[in-house]
């Protein structure tokens, strides 16, 4: 790589400013979720807290200049600990709040080059929207998923609509915290809505059109998931976009974990994702993409599953975060972004970081020499550094804390060594 | 023409055992209370299905979280792989890690039995025990050790064959073989010679078990265009996913001579199916292909939506059959 056409180091950025370009090769971002504080949650749950979870906070206070901004929350922390009982709302938006802005501030004080809240103030990316859709209601049990975990599952019932008064909750009160505190650009994350569609019942569009489809089994539920998932782009996920791009935000990722679970159905995605995005031009868009089903039972293999589709996705979004850590495969998952470029060329938020619980349980974490390779390898493969960008592989909030930030740290200086080359 | 029902699949698990589960998860509960509460809960679906005159009772495996797990935790040359989606569903398996040869076992040794209450299910009743096909268990696995897919299904298959056997000995009176990836690959237009060939090699060595009957039950995909295949191979039963295959491609085969269960309720779904509508297809595809024997099936197991949703289309399968007699 020739360094002489690339400016190497995270200067004096304006941090305001549009963020399309960057004026240093390989800027870093979190993907989403860090884990909730234990002691927030203990105490949500009026469980007895330990001296060493209160302390934990503490240190944490200390560590990032939050001493001040701690006092309140750690007096309700005190006071479960002497009493557990049940917080009042006005308790539990203390302990919120301050969960949200030590995430901000610990991401800004390790050197993210873009932030967000850690997701301190969301319960689960499903739950936190579909609980607050009209038009859903809740299965009677728990559905088993992962082994004995267990999920929540909403049922369609009507057309998708957000509650009255839910965009507060689900977007902007954290949107407007974050901007209150930031001092870095923010990338704000929110659901897809094809994520919502097919982790969904959707009984009321495949009753709806039954009778038009009904001879047809495939195409039946083809068009009622696409109509589904068209319904909330436009009621449930496209109102939290424009709210946020109302109040300033410039760049927004919509998650997207489940893009390959119906292979034949990834159209109906990336015509999802254009109904959010058409005609938002004042703000930079990027997806989260989980890694692509590894048995597919067809020949393509990996982020291939994904072409042709993504051609058709609208030119707002010009910026892919991909899970590729995990597999350390970068040649091989990248090369189809490389064999594309001509007909559409994407912006990399290249995964360096394996987020697994099994690599936790392991005790096995990168270094910064493997960041850099990884970070290097995938920018070789795409012919252009200038597209690359570094992340985890995704959201950490499964991890410990202090395993989230060893991460960041590996990251951050993985990106440095790579600016050197 | 004789009309029948059973279910083909993993029930949806209780709120309780949800509890007894959760609870141990989070250091507050046992395994003894989730054992306690999974045979309590499979006492009392057992005995739903008796009451619903079911034709074959089957355990609703609420101590299987997939269907290979117990084929991979209790085979000596199988590891437990990564995780993997389950087709298009937000339930996941863990992908095999097979070393072949695999030896094929002894018949006094199992790898189900400990995951199912045969003791619960043998009693006064035809019971059907669920295992994977050989194909789809090829499919979605990591395999090493052979020359080829040929000597790898033939392994799995004998291996599978010995289990069926050896369950039969216990008092099992049928064996359904799940067989979800052939029809996905068709539906998927991935579907190859080799795959049908792969499959009709192994459930030829698998699908006639002595003493009990068999099935093979597609799902998840559209079997329509492979239907007079699926219909030559040697098993008893044919199971179709009627939620995925055209009803019109069911109708244009003749199945004489062989039973058919075809999947007109979707397990996969809270909506709950016209009881009135259910018959009359079933009377129109008995009337038009000559099935053995008919039998209404949920497409899959109904743990995809829960217990409750579950025993109502159980209630559904008592309905519809109790209208066909």
């Amino acid at each position: 790589m020739n360094k002489k056409d690339y400016n190497y180091g995270p200067s004096q950025h304006d941090h305001d400013a549009h963020n399309d370009s960057h004026e240093f090769l390989f800027p870093t971002y979190e993907v989403g979720s860090l884990p909730k504080l234990n002691a927030r949650v203990k105490a949500a749950r009026s469980q007895q807290l330990t001296e060493e979870e209160i302390t934990e906070v503490k240190d944490l206070a200390q560590r990032y200049s939050l001493q001040a901004e701690a006092d309140e929350a750690l007096d309700i922390l005190h006071h479960q600990k002497k009493n557990p009982i049940k917080l009042s709302t006005a308790e539990e938006h203390t302990l919120a709040d301050f969960n949200a802005l030590l995430y901000l501030k610990l991401q800004e004080a390790v050197g993210l080059d873009f932030v967000y809240d850690g997701e301190a103030r969301r319960s689960e990316m499903y739950q936190h929207v579909a609980t607050r859709v009209e038009g859903f209601e809740r299965t009677s049990e728990m559905i088993r998923s992962r082994g004995p975990d267990s999920w929540r599952m909403a049922v369609c019932i009507n057309t998708p609509q957000l509650k009255e008064s839910s965009l507060d909750h689900l977007i902007i009160t954290e949107f407007d915290f974050v901007q209150q505190h930031r001092q870095k650009p923010a990338k704000v994350p929110i659901d897809d809505p094809y994520m919502i569609a097919v982790m969904s019942d959707n009984r009321y569009y495949l009753e709806l059109l039954k009778p038009e489809y009904g001879n047809d089994p495939g195409k039946l539920r083809y068009e009622a998931k696409r109509v589904f998932t068209l319904a909330l782009a436009k009621n449930v996920i496209r109102p939290q976009v424009e709210a946020v791009v109302a109040k300033g935000a410039k760049w927004i990722q919509l998650d997207i974990p489940a893009a390959t679970l119906d292979i034949g159905h990834i159209p109906i995605m990336v015509e999802g994702l254009n109904a959010v995005v058409e005609g938002i031009t004042n703000s930079k868009f990027s997806l989260h993409l989980c890694y692509p089903r590894r048995v597919s039972l067809t020949e393509k293999k990996g982020y291939e599953l994904l072409f042709p589709a993504l051609l058709d996705l609208h030119p707002n979004i010009n910026h892919l975060s991909l899970e590729l850590a995990n597999a350390d495969r970068y040649e091989n998952d990248l090369a189809v972004f490389a064999q594309y470029k001509n007909q559409r060329s994407f912006e990399i938020g290249v995964g360096v970081t394996d987020i697994t619980l099994e690599r936790q349980q392991q005790g096995v974490i990168e270094t910064p020499e493997i960041v850099r390779n990884r970070i290097l390898r995938a920018a070789n493969v795409l012919g252009d550094p200038n597209m690359v960008y570094v992340a985890p592989d995704c959201g950490l909030r499964q991890l410990q804390l202090d395993r989230c930030l060893k991460m960041y740290e590996v990251m951050i200086e993985g990106a440095e060594l790579a600016r050197k080359g | 023409m004789s009309f029948g029902a059973y279910l083909t699949g993993p029930f949806g698990q209780s709120q309780q055992l949800y509890q007894a589960r959760n609870e141990a998860k989070r250091g507050r509960g046992s395994s003894e209370a989730i054992s306690q509460q999974s045979r309590k809960d499979t006492q009392l679906i057992i005995q739903q299905q008796r009451e619903a005159g079911l034709d074959y009772v089957i355990d609703p495996m609420f101590n299987v979280f997939y269907l290979f797990q117990p084929f991979a935790e209790q085979t000596n040359e199988v590891k437990v792989g990564p995780q993997e989606n389950w087709f298009n569903n937000n339930i996941f398996y863990w992908r095999p890690q097979i070393q072949g040869p695999l030896t094929v076992p002894d018949l006094q040794i199992s790898f189900t039995e400990k995951y199912l209450h045969l003791d619960e299910l043998t009693e006064n009743a035809n019971s059907m025990v669920i295992l994977p096909s050989p194909y789809t268990l090829l499919a979605l696995s990591d395999v090493i050790g052979y020359a080829n897919k040929k000597e790898a299904i033939t392994n799995l298959a004998e291996v599978l064959h010995a289990e069926a056997t050896h369950l039969v000995s216990q008092g099992i009176s049928r064996i359904q073989y799940d067989e979800p990836a052939i029809v996905v690959k068709q539906s998927l237009g991935s579907l190859t010679v080799e795959d049908l060939e792969l499959l009709q090699r192994g459930i030829g060595i698998c699908g006639r078990v002595a003493g009990a009957s068999t099935s093979l039950h597609t799902y998840f995909g559209d079997a329509g265009p492979i239907i007079p295949y699926l219909n030559r191979l040697p098993v008893d039963c044919l199971g179709i996913d009627g939620t995925e295959t055209s009803f019109n491609d069911i109708l244009k085969h003749n199945y004489s001579g062989k039973e058919l269960a075809l999947g007109l309720l979707d397990a996969r779904s809270t909506s709950l199916e016209d009881p009135i509508d259910i018959a009359t297809k079933l009377r129109i595809v008995a009337e038009k292909t000559h099935p053995k024997k008919l039998y209404l099936t949920p497409n899959t197991g109904t743990e995809y939506r829960g217990f409750t949703n579950g025993l109502k289309k159980l209630g559904l399968l008592k309905q519809v059959k109790e209208m066909l007699q």
